[in-house]
């Protein structure tokens, strides 16, 4: 024990605690709570049935009160402890609830109805997780495709972004030509333009294009980040022409200097640009919102929204979901989370 | 063959020309350095023949066929570079294939090439480690095989061994030498080392500022260079460049005075000078030594004597302050402050006149 | 160690058509190279790029304008009717600035009175807390990359995600008012109520965002030398003078971009804040982009030529922005360099 607090209470200097050190712990712990806590609410809330989202106070867990067969019941009937009138405490199955009087049975001599009233009994409850909120909309169509168009958008648009970006940056990097910088400029200059500034435009663009209600129509304006030009030029510029000019004195072909050479040697950069393409891209709700209208093609995100704005919300259904949304960019965090803070902190890139 | 002609190659870049106007004819077989300061166009000259670069003007022809405008992987050259340039994301063997797999040469031939390269470069054990994992003389072996393994017509290299330390630079450079000698393929060089140049040149290219100022064997260089600048670059410790003004000049032999009571007659064609104009006279620090006993001889006052054992290397400066540098042979006693005189021979001397350009032989 | 070899598999499997791609296009590659050049081979490199840049990123921004100047319900732009400064004007119709009622389109307004309320209080509760964190964060503390990992875990959950979570927190029957409940305060119903849905938005867009603007200051204060905090240590300095003396002036350049990045994304606001509130209740967390998101698409009354306008006056602020940007890090790199 002594050695848990000496560990926690280390600290630089070694001297006594002062005030900084105090709040840098308030705030450390805080932080758990603040950051961690309503993803962790989200989690044990999506596996609680209906009737306990509706509870108020909620439990932390989720329960279910807990039922058995009694005989001469069809249905299982649900268990209840009760204070019987004498004090004792026992254990009761409820056939039915009339105003505040409750009807029970003892499940061991099913015969005798016994009246209580509804405060003196407490239900018999356990930890349960209701896995029917995923398995239901998992095994409806909607979802499932929902989820099928976000991967494939997420999937063809990381591609692609991957493959356009390097050959551009390779260009912008390794050759010298009549208007280069001028290129160069044109997309340092359009880093800044958010997709809410050309959103109208764009739309009638895409529609001309006839790309408007399909996917690739999500897809093709995403793929051209002036941002993963600027990355991949700035660390292709780090590679040495020499390797360029030997692989030529190697009969290599600009195409094959490109592939064998550049890609390979990008690769650190590459990965970062793949992984926050492909967090882009989950992510995205504003524009296939816009671009999307048959309910077939909708996107994860535009789908829970969907679903969230619907009248009779079905938060059960939503917690689930919203759940099955945040599974990958979990995983991504939590295996590449590294990578995505380096290249944070390295080009501010988001 | 590997016969390589370059005529009247100019390069500019923009509006600044880097080359003017070399040429320059290679035998095949021969082993060429080009020496000169930094930035002299070196570099760019070497780029021009590999292909890397276009010349803006001039021709380039190999084996008598114009290749200018032939690009550099069809000119059948190999380059190996100063920094090496291996491919930092594949295994030596793979950095020694890939040229080969671009031709679409047959595996097995590849295989058989990589193994006779890597036994002559002693690589072998070292065929599945990547570049990364290798130290520096290690990676230039690599470099020179992958342009070994190419069986070019010429071999050009740039700077290969500046990025070596001392030692490894010069058991290296005798590998160089031994490799030329077994393949005997044209080899063109590029260093601003002038020990490299003259240990392994069959001819030396002195070149400054985008031109050519001497092609020589080694030797010639250093006996007779045309100008100043050759002379001041070719050997070492460098020359003593003493100016002086000549007092008599004839086609047979010119006279020469300058400070500390320096007065010589020099055997060279004098013919086009007047009396009393400029002149440099040059005198290698190794063709001095103390005493009046030569054919000419001066006076100057000692600011160090370094000695070395074997010889001493002694600093002086003239009545009107030219550094001088003379290796004594065995061992000298004078101390710094001292007066000394320094004696030396006509033959050994060279004249350069004010143009900085070596005076002619004396006419027959 | 295990994540490498699964991302390298991961990559083995994603080249592997690449490859074969790679492969196939060598020759007709090589036959263009032989007929333009290297210089044709950059055009062909840039090309697909620039041509999905060019369509999808400079034609907007260039027709936005002309959609901007032109009147009715058409998509395309040659079935419009053009109106010149019309749709400027009926933005700018207003009996007085101040009041959005006063105005003939009084949500645009509104939306931008809202958003420029949310960007001042955004931007600066943004910048205290992610600062505070990490201030923290560079401490010697134990596990430094378990608690970075806590603040910077929101960034990367996608803003849906993020409205929902928090929907389902603040709702009436939702674990802040049971906290509130069980320490003895007032539960409230909070995203009805038009102070506490804007607070939400201002609140959740923090706690979304912070992590990233932490690392960015992170990244400052790890660049800092620690030979200065000694000799400050040495010359017995307080810990308060410390920080406004050498740690706020030698972080300034990743603090204005912090708050100018911030700014930048402040002003656009939507995802976290249509997923909360719906811009509600009422108009009152309806901020710009969800105006010009349902003057374009949403409502039955589209106005496209309306929407472009108003998208342009954002364009132009953000322009501002960024040139403020730009110049405050010219200033500073000047300044870096008569150090
Ligand atoms: N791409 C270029 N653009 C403009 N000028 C260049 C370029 N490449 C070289 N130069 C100039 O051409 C001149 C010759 O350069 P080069 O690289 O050939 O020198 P070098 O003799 O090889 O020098 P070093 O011994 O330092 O390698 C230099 O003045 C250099 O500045
Ligand atoms: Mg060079």
């Amino acid at each position: 024990m002594s050695r848990v607090a000496e560990f926690l209470t280390r600290r630089r200097g070694g001297s006594g605690w002062d005030w900084t050190d105090i709040f840098t712990w308030v705030w450390l712990i805080a932080g758990i709570f603040v950051m961690f806590g309503p993803a962790v609410w989200l989690v044990l809330s999506s596996f609680k049935t209906p009737a306990a989202l509706a509870e108020f106070p909620p439990t932390v867990l989720p329960m279910a009160t807990e039922q058995v067969m009694v005989e001469g019941y069809d249905n299982p009937l649900e268990l209840y402890s009760v204070s019987m009138p004498d004090g004792s405490e026992q254990v009761l199955a409820q056939v039915r609830r009339v105003g505040t009087i409750a009807q029970m049975v003892d499940p061991d001599a099913p015969d005798e109805i016994v009246k209580v009233n509804i405060a003196e009994r407490t239900p018999q409850r356990r930890v349960a997780f209701a896995t029917e909120n995923y398995v239901v909309p998992l095994e409806q169509n909607d979802f499932l495709l929902y989820l099928r168009n976000s991967v494939f958008v997420t999937v063809m648009a990381t591609i692609i972004t991957l493959l356009t970006n390097s050959m551009a940056a390779f260009a912008l990097s390794k050759y010298r030509f009549r208007g280069r910088d001028g290129v160069m400029l044109l997309i340092v200059a359009t880093l800044m333009v958010p997709l809410s500034v050309i959103l109208v435009p764009l739309y009638s663009v895409v529609n001309a294009v006839g790309l408007f209600d399909s996917l690739w129509g999500v897809i093709l304006p995403t793929v051209a980040t002036p941002t993963g030009v600027f990355l991949l030029r700035q660390y292709m510029l780090t590679i040495p022409d020499e390797l360029l000019d030997a692989a030529r004195m190697d009969h290599a072909s600009e195409w094959q200097i490109y592939w064998r050479i550049i890609l390979p040697l990008a690769a650190p950069a590459l990965a970062v640009l793949a992984i926050f393409s492909i967090v882009w891209r989950w992510n995205d709700f504003l524009w296939p919102l816009v671009v999307l209208s048959r309910k077939e093609l909708y996107t994860l995100q535009v789908g829970l929204n969907t679903y969230a704005g619907e009248l009779n919300v079905q938060w059960h259904y939503i917690l689930a979901m919203t759940v099955v949304t945040m599974i990958p960019v979990v995983l991504v965090f939590v295996f590449l989370q590294r990578y995505i803070t380096a290249g944070i902190a390295g080009s501010g890139l988001k | 063959m590997g016969q390589i002609t370059l005529s009247d190659i100019q390069r500019a870049y923009g509006n600044v020309k880097v080359l003017h106007d070399i040429n320059l004819d290679i035998a095949d077989g021969e082993f060429v350095v080009l020496v000169g300061p930094s930035g002299c166009g070196k570099s760019t000259l070497l780029r021009l023949l590999s292909g890397l670069d276009k010349p803006t003007a001039g021709r380039i022809e190999i084996d008598g066929k114009d290749v200018t405008q032939v690009s550099a992987a069809d000119r059948g050259l190999a380059m190996v570079f100063q920094s090496y340039a291996l491919y930092p994301h594949m295994s030596v063997r793979q950095n020694l294939a890939f040229g080969l797999e671009n031709i679409q040469m047959p595996k097995a031939e590849i295989a058989e090439r990589i193994t006779e390269a890597a036994r002559m470069l002693e690589i072998t054990d070292y065929l599945d480690r990547r570049p990364g994992q290798l130290s520096g003389g290690q990676k230039q072996r690599v470099a020179i095989g992958r342009a070994v393994v190419r069986n070019p017509t010429a071999f050009l290299l740039d700077e290969p061994l500046s990025n070596l330390d001392a030692e490894l630079r010069i058991s290296t450079r005798a590998e160089i030498s031994a490799l030329h000698d077994r393949l005997k393929t044209t080899m063109i060089y590029v260093t601003h080392d002038q020990v490299e140049a003259m240990t392994l040149a069959d001819r030396i290219v002195v070149m400054r500022a985008g031109r050519i100022e001497q092609v020589g064997r080694p030797l010639d260089l250093y006996n007779t260079p045309a100008n100043l600048f050759v002379a001041g670059f070719i050997g070492a410790p460098r020359m003593n460049l003493l100016p002086v003004k000549i007092a008599e000049a004839g086609p047979q032999s010119v006279r020469v005075e300058g400070a500390g009571g320096l007065s010589i007659m020099v055997a060279a064609d004098g013919s086009a000078l007047q009396p009393g104009t400029d002149a440099t006279l040059g005198i290698r620090p190794h063709d001095i030594r103390t005493g009046t006993g030569g054919d000419g001889s001066f006076t100057a006052t000692v600011d160090l004597m370094e000695a070395l054992g074997p010889e001493t290397v002694a600093h002086a400066t003239t009545d009107d302050g030219q550094k001088i540098l003379a290796v004594l042979n065995g061992q000298d006693t004078t101390k710094a402050g001292d007066g000394i005189s320094f004696a030396f021979d006509a033959g050994r001397t060279h004249l350069f006149d004010a143009e900085g350009q070596r005076l002619p032989p004396p006419r027959t | 160690m295990a994540t490498r070899s699964i991302s390298s598999r991961i990559g083995a499997v994603l080249a592997a058509p690449v490859i074969w791609l790679a492969r196939l296009l060598n020759l007709p590659l090589k036959w263009w190279q032989g007929m333009t050049g290297t210089g044709g081979m950059a055009a062909f490199f840039l090309a697909p790029n620039m041509a999905i840049f060019g369509i999808f990123v400079l034609l907007p921004l260039v027709i936005n304008f002309a959609y901007s100047m032109t009147s009715g319900q058409a998509l395309f732009l040659s079935d419009r009717s053009y109106v010149g400064g019309e749709q400027y004007a009926r933005l700018m119709d207003c009996g007085n600035y101040l009041d959005p009622t006063t105005c003939r389109e009084d949500l645009f307004w509104i939306a931008l009175r809202n958003t420029a309320l949310f960007v001042v209080v955004q931007v600066s509760m943004m910048t205290v807390v992610a600062m505070i964190t990490a201030l923290i964060l560079n401490r010697e503390i134990r596990g430094r990359g378990f608690w970075r990992a806590v603040f910077f875990f929101p960034v990367l959950l996608s803003p849906v995600v993020v409205g929902l979570i928090w929907r389902w927190i603040l709702q009436r029957e939702g674990l802040l008012n049971f906290i509130l409940y069980n320490v003895g305060l007032e539960p409230h119903v909070w995203l009805t109520d038009r102070f506490y849905s804007f607070v939400a938005t201002v609140g959740v867009s923090v706690w979304a965002h912070m992590g990233f603007y932490t690392l960015i200051l992170l990244a400052g204060l790890q660049a800092i030398p620690r030979d200065l905090y000694e000799a400050a240590e040495m010359d017995g300095t307080r810990a308060g003078r410390v920080f406004w003396r050498i740690t706020l002036p030698l972080l300034m350049p990743n603090l204005l971009v912090v708050i100018v990045l911030a700014l930048i994304r402040a002003v656009q606001i939507f995802d976290e804040a249509y997923v909360l509130t719906g811009g509600g209740p009422g108009t009152s967390t309806l901020y710009l982009t969800q105006y010009i998101y349902e003057v374009g698409f949403a409502s039955l009354l589209r106005n496209p030529g309306l929407a472009a306008a108003a998208s342009i006056i954002m364009g132009l602020i953000l322009v501002v922005l960024t040139l403020i940007q730009l110049g405050l890090g010219r200033r500073n790199e000047k300044a870096g360099e008569r150090k």
